[in-house]
């Protein structure tokens, strides 16, 4: 019962941060921007957040992070209308609601998948958000448990997960990391003054900046990206009627979504997991669970809620690490974090601690955010489709627009741009090739984070068991040797897999020289010549006469 | 992840071999001169050593990049004929390879000699397996630096001309160069701009310098020009 006190006395205080005309701007800004920024296919939230990041500077804290979760929040609202209409995912975590979305457009169920993904997002983001709101306090007392030795650990784990979860590029995922720790080690080494990597240049003495290798990796790329590219036809179907059944609908799968909000809410607070697995793990449960399996993929309404409801659980979860311990789990709170820093908030254990009301208003205002975006849309959609019919090359030319902004207003350099540009025609090059620029990013802020905390933490070591001799330190280094067991056995099992395809289907080579080759040893072998010989016993050859 | 390598056995997909062979060797370029580049302090502990993080940034991209290139589906180059054939051509570059280890350990000592011979494996081993997509991706590639040379020039030209002109001059022949020419094209696009830079520089007043230009204005059209647009 005092826990429920306490948070009701919180959030009387915390709702008079929220009343102020800035927030409530910002609040309509960030909502409405983001699903717009959603609903068009190839600008990301990552891309709209970093070009937006440095402008944020300059407001207060509670307002710019408020435009920054707004955009967070509310773009995968608006990702699903592309996903669902035009098979095309508005963002690239509403890949999933394609398999299900589009087969009911086809269906000519467009409104009904739509309205469904409408009220499947709104319930994952108040579900994670109460929950996160009632944890809260409960975090409040754990928080403080994490010492330097702990958010080290936190900072490995995650890094390693996120390292772990792109299948098939682990490693390459691995370099990229490790190429984000030493792009974080360049310049001057805060605590003996040595310079690192400067090759004696006094514009690497500073350091790379985060924002600027944000803004190259996925603002910049992104535009290059669309600026190659060539234009997507468009065929969009009319939308009438209201949009209110889905909330029916949804009533009538109360364990799917249930679930499949929790399944996001879990793994948005373990840093470096996030929507892909989240909605990976709800998508797979509802189908195992689903009386009818076999639609799964073909317009199943089930499929639909677990991947919409697991990812927009997502935002809010990943809130957690971010303020409790200052860890981010991705690049989007990685940029986030970057807030923080500029206004001298340490997220942290004492953020809980003494700033408690800042936090539940943060979360007060993803609550608000949530109903903003679904009566938006519940009037809006109609209208707000066409921006679907935007040109790809013309969004380049305006994220480029827009990416000078976001470089250039951060310190006035051409520097700066450089850098910048130069990222952005690596990550166009890691995007061509499909290989993963996030563990980059991640590598730079949670590398950053483990070289402070390992310092500190190995002041008070003796032997190396001293360093997991708490309990949380204990649990952390077990969950990250669980890990990596696993990631290893499931390696092992598809090598063992692969290796079995390989002895199965081996067949005959079908290139050219190796027919020809084939032909001609059938023609000249013993063999060969006797089945010809056979053969034309039974089919003489064609004469005139016959 | 919905994104993966293709895992045709025949061919691989296009510019991955090329990519992580110029990583790897950036990566071994930056190994090697890690002695040169960072210190490492008598007396300190070894993890708050300044070369411990950039080792181990630096040694993990060498490593993880190493495998990955190891494990690309790909295919070897059609060698000529006659060098397929040879058998002297093989020892003679086994031979190479021995010379050419022993030599610079000894000249360069051990140390210094590893990431030059790894080097040098590493161009031989992508000329052995870079196939003719990769030349044909490599030419995408450079074709980006003309986006990334018009950004450069709108970064240039704003502290001389002023934010206002350059972005909407920027946005008009951006959008003409990438064949958008019809006049609602050409309306959006400095619609577009106008907006950008009120929205920016007037309403939120982010940090954009004056142009120099601005200074001829007269009296108080300068200074107004200076501080929105």
């Amino acid at each position: 019962m005092d826990l429920i006190y306490d948070f009701l006395a919180q959030v009387q205080a915390s709702s008079s941060v929220l009343a102020r005309w800035d927030v409530v701007l910002a609040l309509l800004v960030g909502s409405v921007g983001g699903v717009l920024i959603g609903a068009i296919p190839g600008v990301g939230p990552a891309v709209a957040i970093a070009i937006l990041l440095p402008a944020t500077f300059s407001m207060d804290p509670i307002v710019g992070l408020t435009v920054l979760l707004g955009i967070y929040g509310s773009s995968m609202y608006g990702g699903s209308i592309p996903a669902i209409l035009i098979n095309t995912p508005g963002t690239a975590v509403n890949a999933l609601t394609t398999y299900d979305g589009y087969p009911m457009t086809t269906r000519g169920e467009a409104r009904r998948a739509l309205s469904l993904a409408y009220s499947s997002s709104f319930f994952g983001g108040i579900f994670s958000v109460v929950c996160l709101i009632f944890f809260a306090p409960i975090l409040a007392k754990i928080a403080p448990m994490f010492g330097s030795r702990e958010i080290f650990l936190a900072a490995l784990l995650g890094i390693i997960l996120v390292v772990t979860a792109h299948r098939k590029h682990t490693l390459i995922a691995a370099a990229m990391a490790c190429f984000g720790i030493w792009l974080n080690t360049i310049g001057l080494h805060p605590a003996s003054y040595s310079k690192r990597y400067t090759f004696d240049q006094s514009w690497l003495s500073g350091g790379v900046n985060l924002i600027v290798v944000v803004l190259g990796l996925f603002a910049l790329s992104q535009a290059f990206t669309l600026l190659h590219g060539d234009d997507e036809k468009v065929r969009l179907t009319k939308l009438k009627g209201s949009f209110f059944q889905g909330f029916r609908e949804l009533a009538r799968h109360p364990r799917i979504a249930g679930i499949s909000a929790t399944f996001g809410v879990v793994m948005g607070m373990i840093p470096g997991v996030g929507e892909f697995t989240a909605q990976f793990m709800s998508y797979t449960y509802a189908q195992k669970s689903s009386k009818r399996p076999e639609d799964f993929g073909h317009g199943s309404s089930e499929g639909l809620i677990a991947a919409e409801t697991a990812n927009n659980a997502v935002p809010g979860a990943a809130m957690v690490p971010l303020l409790a311990l200052g860890i981010p789990g991705e690049a989007l709170t990685a940029m986030m974090l970057s807030v923080f820093y500029v206004h001298n908030v340490i997220p942290g254990p004492q953020l809980f601690q003494n700033d408690m009301d800042f936090v539940v208003a943060l979360y007060l205002a993803l609550l608000i955010l949530n109903v903003l975006v679904v009566a938006f849309l519940l009037v809006a959609t109609n209208q707000l489709i066409k921006v679907v019919k935007i040109p790809n090359r013309f969004l380049g030319v305006c994220i480029l627009v827009l990416s000078f902004v976001g470089v250039y207003s951060l310190r006035n350099s051409l520097t700066d741009c450089i850098i910048a540009a130069a990222f952005g025609i690596f990550g166009f090059v890691m995007k061509r090739m499909q290989l993963p620029v996030v563990p980059i990013v991640l590598g730079m802020v949670l590398g950053g984070i483990m070289e402070v905390k390992l310092r500190s933490a190995m002041a008070r070591v003796k032997t190396p068991l001293d360093f997991i001799d708490r309990p949380i330190a204990a649990i952390l280094f077990g969950m990250i040797v669980l890990v990596l067991a696993l990631h290893f056995r499931r390696v092992w099992l598809d090598y063992k897999e692969r290796k079995k395809d390989e002895w199965q289907i081996s067949h005959a080579s079908t290139s050219f020289p190796a027919i020809l080759s084939r032909r001609r040893n059938y023609i000249l072998t013993e063999r060969g010549k006797k089945l010809r010989a056979k053969r034309k016993t039974f089919s003489r050859r064609l004469t005139d006469k016959d | 992840m919905s994104d993966e390598i293709t895992e045709h056995p025949d061919r691989p997909q296009r510019g991955q071999v090329l990519f992580a062979a110029l990583f790897l060797i950036c990566a071994t370029l930056l190994l090697a001169a890690i002695e040169d580049q960072t210190k490492w302090l008598k007396g300190k502990d070894f993890f708050a050593q300044p070369r411990f993080w950039p080792a181990i940034g630096v040694g993990g991209m060498v490593l993880f990049t190493a495998l990955h290139f190891w494990h690309l589906p790909r295919k070897p180059r059609r060698l000529p004929r006659w060098m397929r054939e040879a058998d002297w051509f093989q020892w003679a570059e086994s031979l190479f390879w021995a010379v050419l280890a022993i030599g610079l350990a000894l000249w360069l000592g051990p140390i210094a000699a590893a990431p030059m011979v790894f080097l040098v494996a590493i161009i031989r081993v992508t000329w052995l397996y870079q196939h003719w997509t990769d030349r044909r991706e490599a030419k995408i590639w450079a074709s980006v630096f003309e986006w990334a040379g018009w950004f450069l020039a709108y970064v240039l030209l704003v502290p001389l001309i002023g934010y206002l002109p350059v972005t909407i001059a920027f946005s008009l022949i951006l959008t003409w160069r990438v064949g958008y020419r019809s006049r609602l094209m050409m309306w959006s696009a400095g619609v577009f701009a106008v907006t950008v830079v009120l929205v920016f520089k007037s309403f939120l007043q982010v940090k954009i310098p004056g142009a120099a230009l601005y200074e001829y204005l007269p009296g108080a059209l300068r200074s107004f020009f200076i501080l929105n647009f």
